[in-house]
């Protein structure tokens, strides 16, 4: 994939006039030249692609959004596919490096792009088309437009192209402003990723962090854990804007002194007990209890799923996925567009719907074979066989304890 | 519904370095991308070393989000492999599984499986057993399960064609009839004697 870009100055001078090896030469383990080096920063680890809109979950790793979706256990707490680090709530896609992998990898994410759409097509069910969000920037503020003015003076994109850092005067294909804080708006050191996708420097989380961690961009709150630094976006920077990057790092040493044990190990120290205090609590007993979970049924607005507790369900949805809001969103009255692109408006119906919940599967499942399956698949985000396979399987669970490990 | 594209290039990073790493993974008869066949090299320093092992894998629908089935084809002498069937107790193709892992992940982590046993948690407990009260005997067996089941049916193939080929069959029949018994020597001529 791309492997034109990949080549970091090996490339042949026809193919380098067409499309300009931006890519800042030489972190040393790439210089090998080997495409495949240069692909794995951005590669996700579950489809072995180039990220499609991605998402970045709290502990920092990402994957494209469908792939973290798959991933998810639709009765269960998840565990991110590298570290398996717990996590209950679906993030938005990050758009900052949607744009980002735009700009570096034009020609491979546009036929991601088509690829996936065409999966999408098959299932009927839609990622949130953002593209077109994003390309209306002047007229939509809310997601980052507002912060594009003043970025733009704050580091005219003429003196990065100047910098030692081009290769044969090429300009950079992404600029210092794809890469800022949406908090100090200047380019991001350490970067860590909220549930909404909104992208922080850590000391600029840290910050905001007073006992709930709310996004400064949409105002979102961020349930769950602190989030990690994202490294692979952070290493990205570090390689792309070495100088500006060293800069910042010698700022926020100074403005961070007391907190300079934290700079390089993270946030280890501040993973614990933050987020939303009632999810810590609830979390060891909730795991034995399933039955106020609904499977395979999420919300739309702050992305927890499996929703546990009360579920509130469009009635005027139409698309195959249906629009469904936890107890807490419910009442919030969010007004966030669904995660996969449902229609959904502030005037439609909503109704609490007890349909996937475990209780009542479990209960029809004895009486009646076929109509869980239907009704799951009404519900469910995930493809319907592996719904009713994973019902099965915790069913059998349950009643033969587990026996099943020594089958194979 | 497997993940085509995704396997085709697990195969192909998977074969880059197949000297090195001392796994492989190839299609099983040519026959569908669900099922495969994957072979690993025993670990130096262990009774296993110099066998060359051979897995059958399938892939579930929902792989990558499900674990890939792998068992072992080889006989082979393990607290945690069946020396009956070949299953394998190994907790990252059970609950433990993740779609960050691969096929050849999978399989380096059967490699280091056979390096490191874990008697305590056992899928064959009359191994285990010896493995924990008699370590020589265990040790001896499990060399002998190498040399016999091992070493037969891949590493010594060229001998075996040459052999027969100076018997007077056809080398092209001679290797294919080796193959369709598994690289056993003696019924590959009971089978080109009989026609």
């Amino acid at each position: 994939m791309a492997s034109e870009d990949g080549c970091g100055g090996g490339n042949p001078p026809g193919d380098a006039a067409a499309a300009p090896p931006v890519w800042n030469a030489a972190p040393a383990a790439g210089a090998g030249c080997g495409d495949l080096e240069e692909d794995l920063r951005f590669q996700c680890c579950v489809c072995l692609e180039l990220l499609y809109k991605p998402v970045v979950i709290a502990c920092g790793h990402m994957s494209c959004f469908w792939c973290v979706h798959n991933a998810m256990h639709i009765i269960r707490e998840s565990h991110c596919a590298v570290c398996r680090q717990p996590y209950k709530h679906f993030p938005s896609i990050c758009q900052l490096l949607h744009h980002l992998l735009i700009k570096l990898e034009p020609v491979e994410y546009k036929r991601r792009e088509k690829e996936v759409l065409e999966d999408e097509k098959r299932v009927d069910t839609y990622s949130p088309q953002i593209i077109e969000f994003l390309n209306s920037k002047s007229n939509n503020c809310e997601i980052d437009g507002e912060n594009r003015p003043e970025e733009s003076n704050s580091r005219p994109p003429q003196e990065v192209t100047s910098d030692g850092n081009t290769i044969n005067g090429h300009p950079k294909k992404v600029k210092l402003e794809d890469v800022s804080c949406a908090l100090c708006k200047e380019l991001l050191y350490q970067p860590a990723v909220l549930n909404c996708g909104h992208v922080y420097c850590m000391s600029c989380l840290s910050s905001l962090d007073d006992g709930a961690l709310k996004c400064q961009v949409c105002g979102g709150l961020h349930p769950g854990d602190f989030p990690n630094v994202c490294l692979d976006l952070d290493h990205f920077i570090e390689d792309y804007f070495p100088a500006e990057y060293d800069l910042r790092r010698e700022k926020i040493k100074l403005l961070k002194g007391e907190c300079n044990q934290g700079s390089s190990s993270g946030t280890s120290c501040r993973k614990e007990g933050r987020g939303r205090p009632t999810n810590k609590e609830n979390r060891a007993h909730q795991d034995d209890d399933l039955s106020d979970v609904h499977i395979g049924v999420g919300c739309d607005s702050c992305g927890m799923y499996p929703i546990r507790g009360k579920r509130y369900k469009c009635k005027d949805c139409t698309e195959l996925i249906g629009f469904d809001l936890c107890e807490e969103c419910y009442n919030t009255k969010s007004k966030l567009p669904g995660r996969f692109n449902q229609h959904h408006t502030p005037d439609h119906r909503m109704e609490l719907d007890q349909s996937a919940l475990f209780n009542m599967l479990m209960r029809l499942q004895g009486i009646h074979e076929e109509s869980p399956r239907e009704i799951i698949i009404e519900g469910a985000f995930v493809a319907p066989d592996a719904v009713v396979h994973i019902i099965a399987d915790d069913h059998e669970e349950i009643e033969d304890n587990g026996e099943d490990d020594h089958l194979l | 519904m497997v993940d085509v594209s995704r396997v085709q290039k697990e195969l192909t990073e998977c074969n880059r370095d197949r000297e090195v790493s001392g796994v492989s993974i190839a299609l099983h008869d040519g026959s569908t991308i669900s099922h495969l066949t994957g072979t690993i090299a025993g670990p130096q320093g262990t009774p296993y070393e110099g066998g060359t092992f051979v897995i059958d894998i399938r892939l579930p629908g929902g792989y990558p989000f499900e674990p890939p089935k792998m068992q072992f084809i080889t006989k082979v002498w393990h607290p945690n492999i069946s020396s009956q069937n070949g299953a394998i107790c190994l907790d990252i193709l059970k609950d433990q599984w993740s779609p960050a892992l691969t096929l050849k992940t999978a399989l380096l982590s059967l490699q280091a499986l056979l390096s490191a046993p874990a008697p305590d948690d056992p899928q064959d407990a009359v191994v285990a057993q010896q493995y924990l009260r008699d370590y020589s005997t265990f040790s001896a067996t499990a060399r002998y399960w190498t040399e016999a089941f091992a070493k037969s049916s891949s590493t010594g193939m060229e001998e075996k064609v040459q052999k027969l080929v100076e018997m007077g069959f056809p080398e092209d029949m001679v290797r294919s009839v080796l193959k369709s018994v598994n690289g056993d020597e003696n019924m590959a001529l009971e089978k080109l004697c009989s026609g």
